[in-house]
């Protein structure tokens, strides 16, 4: 009878088991084999095994340590204003005396309704020096116009904010919905007991707030380490390569100067880098069981 | 008691004033893209913070005939809808069947399974993307439909099934049990009860695996090389960055037209959405 189970079980899984084998694992076995090899535009037809060879080169050229940084740059610098602020809008709509909370909510979630690669062309316009909306808006208030993407921290700025444009809306639903979950009660035994509202939000909202805001902070510095169209679309990594993250120079080399080896080498280093962080996260937050 | 009440005045418009920045801020790069759109835009340095507010004697609608009829507009549309709702119709139909499976189902290796899922979400689609092409160029897929939908339907299905397991988790056993006392076998148990009550989260699995793939830019420029499989958004790269001389009212027309049905769809299943978001974000 067990038997049987499991087989009708391993039928349902199929299509999945059959996706995770040939489009992940499959890829993901044979890009850890490229990066062993010098498979790349000068040796397309003809590759060899050169051992750690790939590894080395990117250790040694300095830029693993400089892309790094800049993806730690990206993607703290980018979570920690979304998070604040998708925080800050969910604490103000939860309020109960909040008159028209439903209009305010359907019109921040046009950023999220809208696909994402289109938004972010349409912001590359908006950052544009000559013609762009945001130097106009500027101008208004007498500041001269900006070359957004020609300074480094010009461009962290632009992309950076872009992305909370982005990804902002996500962020209060998640917590609005979280908020809405902490049983009245407890506030109201906290409000006759006497308890300020700054008492009643750090003893009864942050701890009941904490695993939701571990397990959304988790997934999206996960989502934000490998979120390619924002810095491929408004800066290619630029200025030079000082806004590059892995993700980003991985496709580079790989598209642009036909390094696969190197490619892939940065990809596999991302992904352990990523895991190494993510796994640390989930043990240090105690979410690890959420997830099963 | 008066100044408890000047408080909560103080509170209430303090908070109005937060969220109508916000709004203002989600807000206007759709406003600025629609008014674009309908402008008539010589020169490009000629837009000015005036044209924010358009007189009617100024619109127009010359952007939009340029996009529809000097460009192959429909061609690309089609291959976009035909890639879209292949990938929709797979992803959900194979999500549907694991999370069945991952939620209802006893069988070993089931956990190792899900945890398997999620680490996958740590890997760049960059690891995938060239091993994908060497495959599909031995199985000749490079430049056809199936390459393509085979690839975005995986990467759906797989969170699919996840998320969907999160949510049949939370409907009660009794519903199945019961239409099987009745005399319903198993799978007949599953589509006919289980289906139409997971239907938030297959909502939710059906738009972004179809969003997916009609926003996708890396695979489609990696594995389409002829201009007549071409989708929205080749051509909209082409526009607004190969192309540098596109005007841009035109790139504004063009954004209109591939992401307003979107926005529609998206706006008109928020409830089915917000709810499946919310579930994936936090099942403490």
């Amino acid at each position: 009878m067990a038997k049987k189970e499991t087989i009708i079980g391993f039928l349902y899984l199929l299509p999945v088991i059959a996706i995770i084998l040939f489009l992940t694992l499959y890829p993901i076995g044979y890009a850890v084999y490229i990066s062993f090899t010098n498979f790349n535009l000068y040796h397309f037809f003809h590759y060899s095994w050169v051992g750690l060879m790939n590894y080395v080169t990117i250790i040694k050229s300095g830029t693993l340590s400089n892309i790094f940084l800049q993806t730690i740059i990206w993607t703290v610098g980018s979570l920690v204003p979304m998070m604040a602020t998708g925080f800050l809008l969910a604490l103000v709509l939860n309020q109960r005396d909040l008159w028209g909370k439903n209009i305010y909510m359907t019109l921040m979630l046009f950023p999220w309704a809208f696909p994402s690669f289109i938004t972010i062309l349409v912001w590359s316009g908006m950052w544009n020096y000559e013609y762009g909306i945001v130097n106009k808006f500027l101008g208004l208030i007498g500041i001269k116009p900006i070359f957004w993407f020609n300074y480094v921290p010009t461009s962290w700025a632009a992309l950076i904010l872009t992305n909370l444009w982005l990804s902002f809306p996500y962020f209060t639903v998640v917590f609005t919905s979280a908020l809405q979950g902490i049983p009245r009660e407890l506030y109201e035994t906290a409000y006759v007991d006497g308890a300020s509202m700054f008492r009643r939000f750090t003893s009864i909202t942050l701890p009941q707030m904490k695993n939701a805001l571990s397990f959304v902070g988790i997934s999206s510095f996960i989502f934000t380490w490998n979120n390619f169209y924002p810095i491929y679309l408004l800066t290619g990594g630029g200025p030079g390569t000082a806004t590059e993250i892995f993700v980003v120079y991985a496709y580079q080399e790989a598209f642009s100067y036909n390094l696969f080896n190197i490619a892939a080498a940065y990809s596999i280093v991302d992904t352990i880098i990523l895991a190494a962080f993510a796994l640390l996260m989930l043990r240090l937050s105690g979410i690890m069981k959420v997830i099963t | 008691m008066n100044s408890y009440r000047l408080m909560k005045y103080i509170r209430l418009l303090i908070s109005h004033l937060i969220l109508i920045a916000f709004v203002l801020f989600a807000v206007f790069p759709i406003y600025y893209v629609l008014i674009t759109s309908f402008s008539e835009v010589p020169t490009l340095a000629s837009i000015s913070i005036s044209s924010l507010i358009p007189r009617p004697s100024t619109l127009t609608l010359s952007a939009y005939y340029y996009i529809l009829f000097k460009n192959p507009f429909f061609l690309w549309l089609r291959n976009s809808l035909i890639l879209g709702v292949s990938s929709m119709l797979i992803a959900t139909a194979a999500a549907f069947l694991g999370a069945v499976a991952l939620s209802r189902i006893n069988m070993p290796g089931k956990s190792a399974l899900i945890y398997m899922i999620y680490v996958l979400t740590f890997f760049p689609f960059t690891v995938t993307v060239i091993p994908l092409y060497l495959m599909f160029a031995q199985l000749h897929l490079i430049n056809t439909y199936y390459g393509l939908i085979i690839a975005y339907s995986g990467g759906s299905s797989i969170f699919g099934a996840y998320l969907g397991k999160i949510f049949i988790d939370s409907i009660p056993r009794e519903f199945e049990e019961a239409a099987m006392i009745d005399g319903l076998g198993r799978f007949s148990a599953f589509t006919r009860i289980l289906l139409p009550m997971s239907g938030p989260v297959l909502a939710f699995v059906a738009l972004t695996s179809f969003i997916g793939a009609y926003t996708d830019y890396v695979l489609a420029s990696a594995f389409i090389t002829s201009g007549k499989l071409w989708t929205l958004t080749l051509g909209m790269y082409y526009l607004a960055v190969t192309n540098r001389t596109t005007l841009y009212n035109v790139f504004a027309a063009f954004a209109v037209l591939m992401g307003l049905p979107i926005f529609i769809l998206f706006m008109a299943l928020q409830k089915f959405l917000l709810r499946a978001y919310s579930l994936g974000g936090l099942k403490a």
